[in-house]
């Protein structure tokens, strides 16, 4: 972001970033940066807290108007009040998944297809109270990416070649398993009071067949021949901080 | 909160040892007054609008976001998984504030928000997209916009 700022300036266009990571805006010294204490993937903090999100963009717009610069490196003072542990919290459903068979591919496609199916209901839930979802990279309805996903399984990481992929078809898998993330954490998102990120992705991770469909496929495609496939497999199915708490190779 | 200590320690020594660009010159251009300014967004979350292509990684190009594209039309396609996404599926609002750039404008606190924002895929080498980065200062120049708010992940 930092450095998106200096060429913005350069073009004469004023440029104020949040910076999530303060050691890298300092080493790129962009013309004007406020620094917050916040998650990656919050830049604004705090979801549904309109107050607290305004004073953030507030603090980093008044940058623009310094007189003087460049470099004008500041930090926000609060944190994200929903950034921390609800020790109580339980998931909106029990799914209380067995050990995933991923050698059979029937079984393994109709054991993630009914664990689609019974969340449903809450993450239609989730879609009506908020009139949105952020499933639809891969242009796959949530049964079409459980099956690619199975079928992947079934074939060493490798997607059917029935099919057409525009984007590749490791890609076209990558993103139908983002869109079933997605679809988990909006159904896990639909009822009550809201736990942490890490909370959240723990219990994923730990508790769901479609994590351990996921793993597997990490696995396999760690094993793969390709470049391509491989470096999916290592950076983009399961995060780094999964990987180091649940001691994947 | 989160604070680079409360990050994997792969990921915090990813972060300490990432190349970043640095630069002789340091470009600085002042304006008028907050409440006069027109703000757009630019963001490198790797929104992409539903239906267009997603970003995919080492992608230096953007995208745009007409700034009244409906909430269900705004898809998150950034390359890395190490980030949160369970705040911007409750809120897109936590990476694009365009509703909060809204109520600022209805409040006078800024001049008015910009018609169109800019999406660019941050897990990409910021110099890569330097030719692109430009672009979008000229698109925004050609909409009167002085004052960019800059989003990450």
């Amino acid at each position: 972001m930092s450095a998106l700022a200096h060429y913005l300036e350069a073009e004469g266009v004023p440029a104020v970033a949040i910076s999530l990571i303060r050691i890298h805006a300092e080493k790129v010294g962009p013309p004007r940066a406020l620094w917050v204490p916040f998650e990656l993937g919050r830049p604004l903090g705090a979801p549904r807290d309109a107050a607290f999100q305004t004073r953030v963009i507030v603090a980093a717009l008044r940058l623009l108007e310094a007189p003087q610069g460049p470099v004008l490196l500041e930090d926000f003072p609060e944190d994200d009040p929903t950034g921390v542990d609800r020790p109580n919290w339980r998931p909106p459903f029990d799914l209380s998944p067995g050990a995933l068979d991923g050698s059979d591919r029937a079984a393994t496609e109709r054991a993630l297809l009914e664990e689609a199916a019974a969340i449903r209901p809450l993450h239609e839930r989730f879609v009506a109270a908020n009139r949105r979802t952020t499933v639809g990279l891969s242009a796959l309805g949530v049964e079409e990416c459980v099956t690619l996903v199975a079928a992947s399984m079934a074939a060493s990481g490798v997607p059917p070649s029935s099919r057409d992929y525009p984007a590749g078809p490791v890609q076209t898998l990558r993103w139908a398993v983002d869109d079933l993330k997605a679809y988990y954490l909006e159904a896990m998102s639909a009822d009550g009071a809201i736990p942490s990120s890490r909370q959240m992705q723990n219990w994923f991770w730990d508790k769901t067949l479609l994590a351990q469909a996921i793993i597997a496929l990490r696995r396999q495609l760690l094993a793969s021949d390709d470049k391509r496939s491989q470096a999916i497999g290592r950076m983009n199915l399961v995060p780094g901080a999964q990987v180091q708490r649940l001691g994947l190779q | 909160m989160v604070r680079m200590t409360d990050l994997p320690p792969a990921t915090q020594t990813g972060m300490a040892n990432l190349e970043c660009p640095s630069f002789e010159t340091k470009p600085f251009v002042s304006g008028p007054p907050l409440a006069k300014r027109r703000i757009a967004v630019v963001t490198s979350a790797g929104l992409v609008r539903r239906g267009e292509r997603p970003f995919v990684s080492g992608e230096a190009d953007y995208r745009v976001l007409p700034g009244d594209l409906p909430a269900d039309q705004i898809l998150m396609s950034h390359a890395s998984v190490n980030f949160d996404r369970t705040g911007f599926l409750r809120d897109p609002n936590v990476v694009f504030p365009r509703d909060r750039l809204k109520e600022l404008q209805d409040a006078g606190t800024i001049g008015s928000v910009a018609a169109t924002h800019y999406s660019f895929m941050g897990a990409t080498d910021p110099r890569m997209m330097e030719a692109n980065v430009r672009a979008v200062a000229g698109r925004l120049k050609a909409e009167q916009v002085d004052g960019v708010l800059l989003t990450p992940v």
